[in-house]
């Protein structure tokens, strides 16, 4: 955070630094507010970065799992929707391979991959896991289950969690600095969750294809 | 030896490859098949001699695979490696011709336990 709580911009000279080819549809800035370039990811995208900025993302039920090879600071993070057993049991490889990462196991796949394949050691990465709230009180409990999956999948594979923050009944904005590791949580009031709700029902709705579909207005102060 | 190791999961896969090193298991040629259909024509290729699979996989699970390469009178060692191991699968497991189970999430010590008498 910059002195006097100015804004601030970049040092003079610098640039975004690239991203890693696969990842040049994730919108990446400068953010001012905590003096360093960010990626923001998006329900069902995922991030590698070798470079030292944040990657952020606002999670209501979904879940996002920070990686990051703790001695070289090679890192990442996605964010996932549901667990693997809502793809009727196909676990997510099928027809629809581009909007796989949606799912849970999918999406943990392709970061442990891209982060290994980055440089990353697969004895070295340690996990920091945050999101899976119950913020949507008609639905069933999707946080809770993205919450069992994830736990599950890292403990099946013996990898480290060092760091949690999950489940209760807030939206969730995240803040990840994979050079550090240090993770910033703020958990949202329910007044402000409008557009999270909305985000979260309407990917519901394309993933599930029944759901009615929700605009950010109609439903500020709805969502719990 | 030819170790051949199956698992949907390519993350799941290199930790195998990884705990096998740690094990002392090196020098062995391995490879790798992303579930039980795919394992199954290479393994006709190839005939390895040790077959470590994961039981829940996509359109062939493990326990089809063995059942199916036993079926087919192939021989060499097969063992899974697993989340769940219930008292049927188990006995499922033995009854067709696994040599061992190993439960996820394993280490090294579990690998050495498990291998030794069958690696050399």
């Amino acid at each position: 955070m910059s002195a006097g709580g100015t804004a601030s911009l970049p040092a003079v000279g610098a640039v975004l630094p690239a991203s890693l080819p696969q990842f040049a549809h994730i919108r990446r800035y400068w953010d001012p507010l905590h003096d360093s370039f960010a990626a923001k990811l998006l329900p069902g995208e995922y991030y590698v970065t070798i470079a030292a900025e944040l990657i952020c993302t606002v999670l209501g039920s979904c879940v996002s799992a920070c990686v990051r090879d703790a001695e070289l600071g090679i890192g990442g993070m996605n964010h996932f929707m549901l667990p693997l057993d809502s793809c009727r049991g196909e676990r997510g490889w099928g027809a629809a391979t581009s909007a796989a990462t949606r799912y849970g196991n999918v999406a943990m796949e392709r970061l442990i991959g891209d982060v290994l394949a980055a440089g990353a050691r697969l004895e070295h990465l340690e996990f920091k896991l945050v999101g899976g709230g119950k913020v949507l009180a008609a639905l069933t409990d999707v946080g809770h289950a993205n919450i069992q999956f994830v736990r599950a999948y890292l403990k099946e594979r013996g990898l480290a969690v060092v760091g949690e923050d999950l489940g209760d009944v807030y939206p969730r904005k995240v803040h990840f600095y994979p050079a550090s590791g240090r993770v910033r949580v703020k958990k949202l009031l329910s007044t402000r969750t409008g557009t999270i709700y909305a985000r979260e029902h309407n990917y519901l709705r394309e993933v599930n294809g029944a759901l009615p579909e929700v605009s950010a207005a109609g439903n500020r102060g709805v969502a719990p | 030896m030819k170790i051949m190791i199956v698992d949907d999961s390519a993350a799941m896969r290199m930790i195998v490859k990884k705990t096998l090193r740690q094990a002392g298991f090196e020098g062995h040629e391995i490879s790798e098949a992303e579930d039980g259909v795919k394992a199954l024509a290479a393994i006709e290729s190839s005939s390895p001699d040790l077959v470590l699979s994961d039981w829940n996989m996509p359109r062939m699970t493990g326990i089809e695979l063995l059942e199916r390469l036993a079926a087919a009178g192939l021989r060499f060692i097969f063992g899974f490696i697993t989340t769940e191991a219930t008292l049927e699968q188990r006995t499922r497991a033995t009854t067709a011709g696994a040599s061992f189970l190993i439960s996820k999430p394993f280490t090294p010590e579990t690998f050495k336990a498990a291998l030794a008498p069958h690696i050399h």
